[in-house]
């Protein structure tokens, strides 16, 4: 079969998928599913034949994991979702994240109240990781506005990088057995000590296996102007790590804005990466003008690519999963936003499109070329 | 078949929608004596049907209400209100949203 692109796009309304051939000239949209509730992850495995993931957050009967063997034609629901012993007190309030685990029927769900599950049997029955889920820090860890989230996982062979909001970045070196903070250089706004050992809203992680031990992150910035204890803290919100992690510093010079949710990296260049600033105070476009801000030089420079999109009066928020990239030779950026439109932007975000203008507010995209 | 259990005492109803984890029947009966053992009683025999109604730590999900006959056990006992033989326990989604 000839390639295919396929976008998972979670919203607060279900799950969407929308297929197009590789020339993307035209998407067809599947969907709702879900029962018309949150969807805030979805994962395309492509390691087997592919399956898609989506995790349902259903606010009357509680989590589901949701499967497709069929490329997003139809979904069943895994026979569990990530659970709590019922001896811990917390109780599954979502699922921010499910990721590829390690083995070939391992994958891995970063939920709220932050914590990890692993599945080895594609989804159907899940376990809690004992080294992140009851790390001594983790009843110390608060909610941010879109709750105590752990929404990021990435395996780098024996490393695992977890990010949580509001608990930091953390890092595992044994394959997530266990789990320590690393946030050196990671900035906090809201707490009197501005580089605390760890409660940093991270809000996005993002690394390419091309080069080893770097790391970019979307950190909660918006702190320039701060007047308040502790005083200004400019610049804290787009960050680079080279180390694996253990030491990071800003890359925010030349953003109209340090704020924002999600970060992304080329998918055949490490040192390209992108980003969606936004102000810090309204969470929405600066200027009413959305524009993805891309550097070459891994946070060295960044440049402005708005060509296509709205010029004013655009006052959206593009969410921690709303942006995405997929890997053909001239990839398309895709940007889903909090009032439903999905953009797409050819040739690395250089000429932008709206692919769809009406769905429900989108909370994730992910693209995956099958 | 629309009902099982052999001993029948209390009658428990949930909507449609949940179903597909009792293997479609409509209504179950179990010979309870207050809520909160009527809810123990579905977790042992209707394990994939509690998960959907009771998160993890045993508590009703928080957009569920639990009615006795006609009455939400909130202006009973919550969970400990009694029930006799016959009452009818219905759990409705709350009417909530956006």
């Amino acid at each position: 079969m000839a390639e295919r692109v396929i976008l998972s796009i979670g919203t607060k309304k279900g799950m969407f998928v929308a297929e197009a051939a590789k020339t993307r000239r035209k998407f067809e949209l599947r969907g709702p599913f879900g029962q018309g509730v949150p969807v805030y992850s979805a994962l395309t495995d492509t390691r087997n034949s592919p399956n898609i993931f989506f995790s349902s957050c259903n606010p009357f009967f509680g989590m589901k994991v949701m499967r497709s063997t069929d490329l997003g034609k139809t979904f069943k629901e895994t026979k569990s979702a990530p659970a709590f012993p019922k001896e811990d007190g917390r109780a599954l309030a979502n699922i921010w994240s499910i990721e590829t685990g390690a083995a070939k029927k391992e994958l891995l769900a970063g939920v709220e109240p932050a914590s990890l599950f692993r599945s080895r049997d594609n989804g159907d029955t899940w376990e809690m990781v004992e080294g992140i889920s009851n790390h001594e820090h983790a009843r110390k860890w608060q909610p941010g506005n879109g709750g105590l989230c752990m929404h990021t996982i990435i395996r780098d062979g024996s490393r695992v990088h977890l990010g949580i909001s509001t608990g930091g970045h953390y890092m595992s070196e044994d394959g997530g057995e266990t789990f320590h903070a690393s946030n050196s250089g990671v900035g906090a706004g809201f707490n009197p000590d501005p580089y605390p050992e760890f409660g940093q809203c991270v809000h996005k992680i993002a690394r390419h296996d091309d080069a080893p031990g770097r790391l970019y992150m979307q950190n909660h910035g918006g702190w320039g102007e701060w007047d308040g204890p502790g005083g200004r803290r400019p610049d804290i919100g787009v960050l680079r790590s080279d180390d694996h992690g253990k030491t990071w510093h800003s890359i925010a010079k030349g953003l109209p804005s340090d704020f924002g949710f999600p970060i992304v990296v080329h998918p055949h260049d490490p040192d390209v990466v992108y980003v969606m600033p936004l102000e810090g105070m309204t969470r929405t476009c600066p200027g009413g003008a959305p524009a993805v801000w891309r550097s070459e030089t891994a946070g060295g420079t960044w440049h402005k690519l708005n060509k296509g999109l709205p010029r004013k009066s655009s006052y959206f928020t593009v969410q921690r999963d709303g942006m995405d990239v997929d890997t053909l030779k001239s990839p398309a950026l895709y940007f889903g936003t909090t009032t439903g439109q999905l953009w797409m932007g050819r040739e690395g975000g250089e000429e932008w499109e709206c692919v769809f203008d009406s769905l429900p507010p989108i909370h994730c995209v992910k693209a995956t070329v099958v | 078949m629309d009902v099982v259990n052999p001993t029948p005492s209390i009658t428990v109803r949930y909507p449609g929608t949940l179903r597909e984890y009792v293997r479609g029947v409509s209504k179950l009966q179990v010979a309870a004596t207050d809520v909160r053992s009527a809810l123990d009683l579905l977790e042992r025999d209707h394990p994939e049907l509690y998960r959907n109604i009771c998160d993890e730590t045993g508590k009703v999900r928080q957009h569920l209400n639990v009615f006795v006959n006609s009455e939400h056990v909130r202006e009973l006992s919550g969970l400990d209100t009694k029930l006799a033989p016959g009452d009818v326990l219905t759990i409705l989604p709350a009417v909530s949203g956006g």
